[in-house]
């Protein structure tokens, strides 16, 4: 199986153009100025194959992890959706040698695959083999990685299913990966962040397979492969593995520089209208951290506060979803989080030198979109205004020193963050989480969450049905409160009084017909 | 290297996997006539019946602390209650006196646990995987919950709308949305009737279900019919010195549903879904089909038919997506259950013009297993795959749990496992082509279709209210 890397797309097409309205500043404080985001230089390129081994000898398995410093991000204006074809090309592909259905029959008795999945930035191409079947594996690989056939049938094939992935799959087939994809393209809007991993409908039927070819030459080098090796692998088997490898060339340094993403200028909404029963509720805004930054850390304490990932005890998940039964769960993220409906912890794969912030309100019923809109920006603004207590920095710290190590159980996760550690130039992710943790305190939390986290200038999307009638709805801007089939506490409908009132101030609201998503 | 790119996730639901075949690391895979499971079982029955089952796994300092309730969506015979074993499940995480909801989410979360639940057909699952120097603290938590679980009325009301929630999130995937109407056609008397999360009018009406649920705990929350399951760095006398201590009180009372079977099937069944957004013409099939079992090589037979229709080198694979690429998917097998369920068959079409086409390329390979002894060398390398892939997948000790409580939860034998590895290494062409021809044919067939239909244009509703709360 491939790994579940999909192709989820971007509102390329956001146009952000409409009056910049007056920003909704946090109650009680002044607007806080907000460090610049960065422009990020591309990391210096290393021409030998830069290797990473996470040995483990008692292991049968074999895990194999090839990063590619080349993803969506590279793909030329006019055919997005280069990067993951050319990765289609790879894994899902017949070689120079063999057709795609001899390669799968070779694979098949040892139950192993050649799984490529692109992402903004990187391209990782991942096996993994019972050790016994080895060198029959490592051949194959080799194989498919510097000698793809591109072959016109398989071209048409892969080409389909990415298109696939756009037009049926992400519009039509799973209402949360839209609104999750919309928001990365209305947070970077113009950038090449912009548009999906699989690219755009229009870019992928610009695509030729001389383009393929092209862009695998240039991009698929030693110059911007970063090796990783783990598992019981036996003596000599990685110089094997990179005198294979060897016959990729070896290319040449290209920069791969990103402007600088910016905050919206007040809150603007994106209704990406469907037919659809429920709405899709996301919001964020880009920060200028990654996991190589020291504030970073503090700020994952403060998001796993608010809503680590489908677990049930950050404050939004117990606001909206536990006391008001609004939906099924409510999260919070520091960074950019892969496949999120799917996964309970992070997984591997998807490391940028760009990151955002967001918040994720899982389908509410169409009646209670206002309510859990501004529960959810409610709570933010309260984290903001109060910060953690000093008690809740303490119990938030312990359980991410230990929950984090539960996120490399598998030695191909090990693998995989070992990998994306080397690129964003730091020591091991986990091994950093821990070692930040213990120094940290709740001031440098709170200090943090003033300094990085905002209400006032919001890129928020929401999946919906009926959408010029919400966007009149959010434009009055008048409490709706939440109805309750239960009798509930005086204390709790207080405090909805206080969400119902919360105003939204949209700046500007756009309404994206969802067959003009990841159009082009 | 099957393309994921688009494809709900969903469909594996589908298959087999989930349960049986596919996860592992620490051993060679057996030789066909060796135990598939690489690592040593220890069990124990306690006096009231609660079976626990141990499993030291090389992860240092980590435990997987599983428990299986024998009990899923398969038990909601009553009209009116499907949905329940998975709402129960979600009531499950609402306290007790001795560990109030707060203070059982605060004391994982100090421990830094990934826990959580999930239900099925025939199982709800809840695990907590932690650290191992708070095991005793787990066994804690765990035997008080399904000891002395309680909950208020309006708590109780709330959740239901969090469940309700659930289903709207899931709503937008026609794969769910295939399953349930399938199951709903192909089933008229047995509970598969419907899924794990019931139909949506019962969904709507658990509010008022509160003196159901509270039964529902007294009769399916009892010793006999739960096993509990650790793996990891642990020391089964430990882990059995603890279930004693904090399991041993625990009162029997169990009563076994009983579950009506469905009625042969005698001609084939069809119903059209219509989707509201543009999709791909999309076709479910389900085929009547054993219920699991290890004593006669039939199940094990039948998961082979589904290698050898939709892996990726399978000849209708091959024909569909790679060579005439009039699909961009097909997939499909059977599932592991307690009672007879079906043989799955997806596929999506990469146009409605080409749907004819695709439905007689299926019809005709379907067929052909049923007509020509399949080559022994193709099942010898299919039986390869399905070890190595064991093997492959048994890399972390919730991976672990996970099989064993598949299995655990269908059979309570923990050897069922090794059972079913050696019943595939005795399935021979001609027990193939004898299944085929016995699961595959029509009258056994049931098929949803699900079309783009254009929606009409929406009526109005009505404004947002801007009235005070409601609180009734």
């Amino acid at each position: 199986m491939t790994t579940t890397k999909m192709a989820w797309g971007v509102l390329a097409a956001l146009a952000l153009a409409g009056p910049t309205a007056e920003a909704a500043a946090p109650k009680k404080k002044p607007p806080v100025q907000k460090p610049a985001p960065k422009a990020v230089q591309a990391a210096p390129i290393d021409p030998k194959i830069e290797t990473i081994a996470v040995p483990s000898p008692n292991s049968p398995m074999v895990a194999v992890r090839l990063l590619f410093r080349v993803g969506s991000m590279d793909d030329p204006a006019g055919k997005e959706g280069l990067a993951a074809l050319t990765g289609l090309m790879i894994g899902q592909s017949g070689t120079a040698d063999r057709s795609y259905a001899d390669l799968v029959e070779a694979l098949y008795p040892m139950a192993a695959s050649v799984d490529v999945s692109t992402d903004r930035e990187v391209t990782t191409i991942t096996g993994q083999v019972h050790r016994d079947k080895l060198a029959d594996y490592t051949a194959l690989l080799v194989e498919a990685v510097t000698r793809p056939g591109f072959a016109a049938s398989d071209f048409e094939r892969n080409k389909d299913q990415l298109s696939a992935s756009l037009t049926t799959s992400l519009r039509s087939a799973n209402d949360e990966l839209l609104g999750l994809e919309a928001l990365q393209g209305a947070i970077f809007p113009g950038h090449p962040y912009a548009h999906a991993q699989a690219g755009t409908v229009q870019g992928l039927k610009n695509i030729t397979l001389d383009d393929v070819k092209r862009f695998y030459g240039e991009s698929f080098t030693r110059s911007r492969l970063l090796l990783g090796v783990g598992g019981g692998y036996p003596e000599g088997w990685i110089s094997q593995l990179k005198a294979g490898l060897a016959k990729l060339p070896l290319g040449v340094a290209v920069a791969r520089d990103l402007p600088a993403p910016q905050l919206p200028s007040g809150r603007r909404i994106t209704l990406v209208e469907k037919a659809t029963d429920s709405v899709g509720i996301h919001f964020g805004f880009p920060i200028p951290l990654t996991r190589a930054d020291a504030d970073y850390y503090p700020l994952l304490v403060a998001t796993s506060f608010l809503g680590e990932h489908r677990t049930s005890h950050g404050v939004l998940y117990e606001e909206l979803r536990e006391k008001r039964g609004l939906n099924y769960g409510d999260y919070a993220y520091v960074e950019y989080y892969p496949f999120p409906p799917f996964t309970n912890t992070p997984t591997p794969g998807s490391p940028r030198r760009q990151q955002y912030f967001s918040l994720w309100v899982r389908p509410v019923k169409p009646g209670d979109s206002q309510f859990a809109l501004r529960g959810a920006l409610y709570e933010l603004d309260k984290l903001i205004r109060n910060g953690l207590a000093p008690a809740d920095f303490e119990l938030t710290r312990s359980f991410l020193t230990n929950y984090t190590k539960l996120w490399t159980q598998t030695l191909s996760d090990r693998l995989g963050f070992a990998l994306d550690s080397r690129y964003y130039g730091m020591s091991p992710f986990i091994d950093e989480i821990e070692q930040r943790l213990t120094k940290i305190t709740v001031d440098d939390v709170n200090r943090a969450i003033r300094k990085y986290l905002q209400t006032a200038n919001l890129r928020i999307v929401l999946v919906t049905n009926n959408a010029a009638e919400l966007k009149a709805a959010l434009e009055r801007d008048l409490p709706v409160p939440k109805k309750y089939g239960t009798e509930v506490s005086a204390d709790l409908l207080a405090e909805d009084e206080l969400i119902q009132r919360t105003k939204i101030k949209p700046a500007a609201i756009e309404i994206v017909p969802v067959d003009q998503m990841f159009e082009k | 290297m099957k393309p994921l790119y688009g494809i709900p996730l969903a469909l594996l639901a589908l298959t087999f996997l989930a349960v049986c075949a596919g996860s592992a690391r620490a051993a060679e895979p057996a030789a066909p006539t060796a135990d598939i499971f690489p690592f040593p079982v220890a069990q124990k029955t306690l006096g009231n019946g609660l079976q626990v089952v141990v499993v030291p796994f090389d992860s240092p300092g980590t435990v997987a602390y599983y428990t299986v309730v024998r009990t899923g969506s398969r038990d909601e015979v009553e009209p009116g209650k499907s949905g329940f074993a998975h709402f129960f499940e979600h009531m499950m995480f609402r306290g007790t006196d001795k560990y109030s909801k707060d203070r059982y989410t605060e004391i994982l979360k100090r421990m830094g646990a990934d826990s959580n639940a999930s239900t099925d057909d025939d199982l709800t699952l809840y695990h907590i995987v932690g650290p191992k120097r708070e095991l005793e603290t787990m066994a804690d938590l765990e035997s008080d919950r399904f000891k002395n679980l309680k909950y208020t009325e309006q708590v109780f009301r709330t959740e239901a709308l969090a469940v309700r929630g659930e289903y709207a999130k899931n709503a937008s995937n026609p794969i769910r949305q295939l399953i349930e109407k399938l199951r709903d056609l192909a089933f008229s008397q047995h509970t598969y009737k419907h899924t794990a999360m019931g139909f949506l009018a019962d969904i709507e009406a658990m509010p008022a279900q509160y003196a159901y649920s509270r039964q529902f705990f007294q009769r399916f929350y009892r010793p006999e019919n739960c096993i509990v399951l650790v793996v990891g760095d642990v020391d089964p006398a430990q882990v059995f010195q603890l279930a004693e201590r904090y399991y041993g009180d625990w009162a029997r009372g169990y009563r076994p549903t009983e579950v009506a079977a469905e009625p042969p099937q005698t001609a084939p069944k069809s119903a059209q879904l219509d989707w509201p957004n543009p999709v791909r013409p999309q076709i479910l099939y389900g085929y009547r089909a054993p219920a699991f079992s290890t004593a006669s090589v039939d199940w094990a037979a039948l998961d082979l038919v589904g290698q050898l229709l939709f892996s990726e080198n399978a000849p209708l694979y091959q024909e569909l997506v790679v060579d005439k690429q009039l699909a961009d998917n097909v997939s499909g097998g059977i599932s592991a259950q307690r009672d007879p369920t079906l043989f799955n068959v997806f596929v999506r079409a990469r146009s409605l013009e080409v749907v004819p086409q695709v439905e007689k390329t299926i019809a005709d390979h379907l067929a052909k297993l049923g007509k020509d002894p399949v080559d022994p060398v193709r099942l010898d390398r299919i039986k390869s795959h399905l070890r190595y892939a064991f093997a492959a997948s048994l890399d972390s000790p919730s991976a672990v749990a996970e099989q064993l409580a598949g299995m655990l939860a269908i059979t309570g034998d923990v050897q069922s496992l090794n059972q079913l590895y050696r019943r595939y290494a005795e399935v021979t062409p001609v027990d193939v082509q004898r299944l085929a021809r016995q699961v595959l044919v029509s009258t056994g067939e049931t098929k949803v279709p699900l079309v783009y239909v254009a929606p009409k244009a929406p009526e109005p509703t009505k404004p947002e209210p801007n009235a005070a709360p409601g609180g009734n």
